[in-house]
C-alpha cells in the first residue's frame, strides 16, 4: 500500500512544524513549573505555594461563575435571537447586520467602552437612571459587591451571544421547510414548533458552539483585565488573569506556570466531562 | 552618455549610503525614553551628538500604560534596546532576574545622589540603575473652594484631624473635599496610603524584611484614617474605587473634588485645561506631633543584558547624568543635588514639593515587592467595598503578607 506511507511522508513536515508549535511551549511550562527561578528542579513547591494563596480558590471560583454564567445567557439569547432572525420580516437583512456588530467590535475596544459606560460618576448608564429618578443614588457597577461580576458577564454575553446567533441561524436555514409544513397541517403553534422540530434539529449546532463558549470563557482576558484588573478585592479575578498577574506583573514565571499547568488539566477535565456526556447522548459522531 | 553617468553617480550615492548606515550601526543607541521626556530628550540627542561624534542615537517614544509589561518583554525577548528609562522600584526586579547590567562603573559622584533613590536601585550591594528624576506627592487643592469653605489658605490644615474637619467643610452640593483612589494600577494606591503608615510610625513590613507588620496597631490606625475618607465621612467620591491619580486629576480639574494627592507632574495639565483654578500645594498631613511622609518615587536609567551596544549606553548615562542635562531632562525633580540650584526648580508652587523631598522613602526592596503590594491593595479594597474591617482585613493581608515574606 504506497498510497498510506506517501500520504504519511508528505504530511510530515507540517506535523513536525506543528508539533513544535503546540508541543514546546506545553513542555517548556512543565518544566518552569518544577523548576526555580535559577532552573534546578525543586518539585510541587511552586505549586504548594500557588495553592497556599487566598487568591488562588477565589479565583478559581470567580472562574466558574464567569463561565457558568456567560454560556447560559449567550447560548440562550443566541439562540432566541436566530430563531427571530430566521422569520421573515421587513428588513431582516439589515437587522441580521446590527446584530453581529457586537462580536466584530474588537475585544478592548469593547471593554473600555463598557468602561466608560458603566463608571459611577461619569458613565452613561447612571446618568441615564438618575436622570429620570429611576434611582436616586449613582450606582457603582463596577465596584460594588453583587453588580461588578454580574456586569462583567453582561459585558462577555453582549459580546459572543451575535456569534452564537449567527451559528445557529446557519443551522436553521438547513432545516427542511416540509418539517414545519408538515407540523403546521396537524395544527402546530410557533413554540410547538421551536420545541419539537427548531430545537432538536439545531441542537447538534448548539452543542459544537457551546463547547467553544467554554473553551473562549476559560481563556478569556480581555474583558474583566481592561476594566477591573481582576479588582476590587479580587471579585472579578478569573484564574487566567492569576496567571497573567503571577507571570507579567510579579515576575513569578515558575508559580504562573504551576498554576497554569493545574488550569490546564482542570480545564482538559470539563472539557472531557461534556464530550463524555454528549457522547453518551449520541450527539457527537453523528 | 548621460545615462551612464547618471547610473554611476546612483551607484556611488548607493553605496557611500551603504557605508554609512554601516559605520552608524556600529554606534548606535536605541533609548526607550518615556513619551512626557521625548521633546526634552530630542534636544539633549542634538547635543549629545555634537559632543560624540562615533555615537548615533535613536529614541523610541514610551507610554506608561502597559510599559512595565512591555519591557519586561523586550528585556526577556534577548533583543532589548540599549537604554530604557524606568520606575525606580521595578529596577530590583530586572536586577534578580539578571535582565540588566550593573552600572557601578558608570555612576559618578555617588554622594551627590538622593540617598533613598540610590538605595532603591542597589541590590546585593551593586547598582543597577542611574536614578535621573525623583519626587515626592503631596496634596493639590483648590484655593478657591478653599476660600468658598471659609478655610484660610495661608494656613492651611497641617494635621490628620485640621485637614479631616477641611475636607468634611470642603464637601458639599455634589462636591467631594479629598479624594483617596481605590482604582487602577496598585502602585496608585501604595503611593497614597502608605505614607500615613509610616506618619503614624507603623510598617508595612519589618526593616529586616521578615515580618509583616501592616496588621499593627498604628498601621492599622493610619489606614483607617485613610480609607475613612470614602467609608465613613465620604469626602471622597463615589467613584473612588474606579479611580487611579489619572481620574481624580480629571475631577479636580472638573471642580468635582477640593483636594487629591498628586506629583508636581499634575500641575501643568491642570493650568492647562482649566487656567481658572488656582492650585494650592500643601503638605501631606500628619498625626499631632509628627511629621509628614512620602514615597520616594521616580525614575532611573538602565541597561538590558541584552543590549547590543552595552559600551555606548554607558557613555550616553555618563553625560546625561551631569548636574545640567539631568535638570534638564526630569519632569520633576533630579537625582542630583547640585541639579537643584538649576533656576527651573525654583518656581513657587514647586516649592512644598521640595519641602516634601526630604521626607521621601524608598518602598520595602523585596523580591517578592509586587505580591506583597498586590496583597495590601486586596487588604484596602476590601476596607473600601465594606467586605470587611480595617483590622480584619489587614490581620488576612498580614498572613497574605507573611507567607510571601516566607517563601
Amino acid at each position: 500500500m504506497p498510497g498510506r506511507h506517501t500520504g504519511l511522508l508528505f504530511a510530515l513536515p507540517a506535523l513536525f512544524v506543528l508539533a513544535l508549535l503546540v508541543a514546546y511551549p506545553i513542555v517548556y511550562t512543565v518544566i518552569l513549573s518544577v523548576t526555580d527561578l535559577g532552573g534546578s528542579f525543586n518539585g510541587t513547591e511552586n505549586f504548594r505555594n500557588v495553592l497556599a494563596a487566598r487568591a488562588t480558590p477565589r479565583a478559581f471560583q470567580n472562574t466558574l461563575w464567569w463561565v457558568g454564567g456567560s454560556i447560559v445567557f449567550q447560548v440562550v439569547l443566541g439562540t432566541a435571537t436566530a430563531i427571530l432572525l430566521n422569520r421573515d420580516f421587513f428588513g431582516r437583512s439589515t437587522v441580521r447586520a446590527i446584530a453581529v456588530i457586537p462580536w466584530v467590535v474588537p475585544g478592548i475596544v469593547a471593554a473600555t467602552t463598557w468602561a466608560w459606560m458603566f463608571h459611577t460618576e461619569f458613565g452613561i448608564i447612571n446618568y441615564m437612571l438618575t436622570g429620570p429618578g429611576i434611582i436616586d443614588e449613582p450606582v457603582g457597577w463596577l465596584t460594588g459587591r453583587h453588580t461588578v461580576m454580574p456586569a462583567m458577564i453582561a459585558i462577555n454575553v453582549w459580546k459572543l451571544f451575535p456569534f452564537v446567533a449567527i451559528m445557529v441561524l446557519a443551522g436553521l436555514q438547513s432545516i427542511p421547510k416540509d418539517l414545519y409544513e408538515a407540523a403546521r397541517m396537524d395544527g402546530a403553534t410557533f413554540w410547538d414548533e421551536v420545541r419539537y422540530i427548531t430545537l432538536p434539529q439545531v441542537r447538534p449546532v448548539i452543542v459544537a458552539v457551546t463547547l467553544l463558549l467554554v473553551i473562549w470563557a476559560l481563556n478569556h482576558i480581555t474583558t474583566i483585565y481592561a476594566i477591573t484588573r481582576g479588582g476590587p478585592a479580587n471579585l472579578t479575578l478569573i484564574t487566567p488573569i492569576q496567571i497573567f498577574r503571577l507571570g507579567f506583573e510579579s515576575f513569578q514565571f515558575n508559580e504562573a506556570a504551576a498554576l497554569s499547568v493545574m488550569f490546564f488539566m482542570v480545564a482538559m477535565v470539563i472539557v472531557a466531562l461534556y464530550i463524555r456526556f454528549l457522547a453518551s447522548e449520541g450527539e457527537i459522531g453523528r | 552618455m548621460a545615462k551612464i553617468k547618471t547610473l554611476a553617480m546612483l551607484a556611488a550615492g548607493v553605496s557611500c549610503l551603504a557605508l554609512a548606515s554601516g559605520a552608524a550601526s556600529a554606534g548606535e543607541v536605541t533609548w526607550w525614553s518615556p513619551n512626557f521626556n521625548v521633546e526634552r530628550a530630542e534636544e539633549l540627542k542634538v547635543k549629545f551628538e555634537a559632543a560624540n561624534p562615533d555615537i548615533t542615537l535613536n529614541i523610541e517614544s514610551t507610554t506608561t500604560n502597559g510599559l512595565p509589561q512591555r519591557i519586561l518583554t523586550t528585556l526577556r525577548s534577548g533583543s532589548a534596546p540599549d537604554l530604557i528609562d524606568a520606575q525606580h522600584p521595578w529596577v530590583t526586579g530586572y536586577a534578580q532576574n539578571d535582565l540588566v547590567l550593573p552600572l557601578d562603573d558608570v555612576i559618578e559622584d555617588r554622594d551627590d545622589y538622593n540617598k533613598a533613590a540610590i538605595d532603591y536601585v542597589t541590590y546585593e550591594g551593586k547598582l543597577w540603575g542611574v536614578p535621573y528624576r525623583i519626587e515626592a506627592l503631596a496634596v493639590l487643592c483648590n484655593r478657591g473652594h478653599f476660600e468658598e469653605a471659609g478655610l484660610d489658605p495661608e494656613n492651611p490644615p497641617a494635621t490628620w484631624a485640621e485637614f479631616l474637619d477641611a475636607a468634611q467643610k470642603l464637601t458639599h452640593d455634589g462636591r467631594s473635599g479629598f479624594a483617596i483612589t481605590g482604582g487602577g494600577e496598585v502602585g496608585n494606591t501604595i503611593f497614597r496610603s502608605v505614607p500615613f503608615i509610616w506618619e503614624n510610625g507603623g510598617e508595612l513590613v519589618s526593616a529586616d524584611g521578615k515580618t509583616a507588620e501592616v496588621n499593627g496597631e498604628k498601621a492599622v490606625e493610619a489606614i483607617k484614617y485613610w480609607t475613612d475618607m470614602y467609608t465613613e465621612y465620604g469626602v471622597s467620591p463615589a467613584s473612588t474605587l474606579e479611580n487611579d491619580g489619572t481620574a481624580n486629576r480629571r475631577l479636580f480639574i472638573a471642580e468635582k473634588v477640593s483636594c487629591y494627592q498628586s506629583g508636581q507632574f499634575d500641575i501643568g495639565s491642570i493650568q492647562k485645561e482649566n487656567p481658572a483654578i488656582d492650585i494650592l500645594p500643601i503638605m501631606t498631613p500628619h498625626p499631632e506631633g509628627g511629621n509628614p511622609s512620602a514615597i520616594l518615587g521616580g525614575w532611573s536609567w538602565v541597561i538590558p543584558s541584552s543590549a547590543k551596544n552595552p559600551d555606548d549606553a554607558k557613555t550616553l548615562i555618563k553625560w546625561l547624568a551631569q548636574p545640567e542635562n539631568m535638570g534638564f531632562y526630569t519632569d520633576t525633580f533630579p537625582a542630583r543635588v547640585s541639579a537643584m540650584d538649576l533656576p527651573r526648580f525654583d518656581e513657587p508652587i514647586l516649592k512644598v514639593f521640595g519641602e516634601m523631598l526630604p521626607y521621601g522613602r524608598p518602598l520595602p526592596n523585596h523580591p517578592r515587592w509586587v505580591q506583597i503590594a498586590q496583597a495590601y491593595f486586596d487588604g484596602v479594597q476590601r476596607i473600601l467595598i465594606g467586605e470587611q474591617d480595617v483590622q480584619a482585613s489587614m490581620d488576612d493581608a498580614a498572613s497574605d503578607i507573611q507567607r510571601l515574606l516566607d517563601q
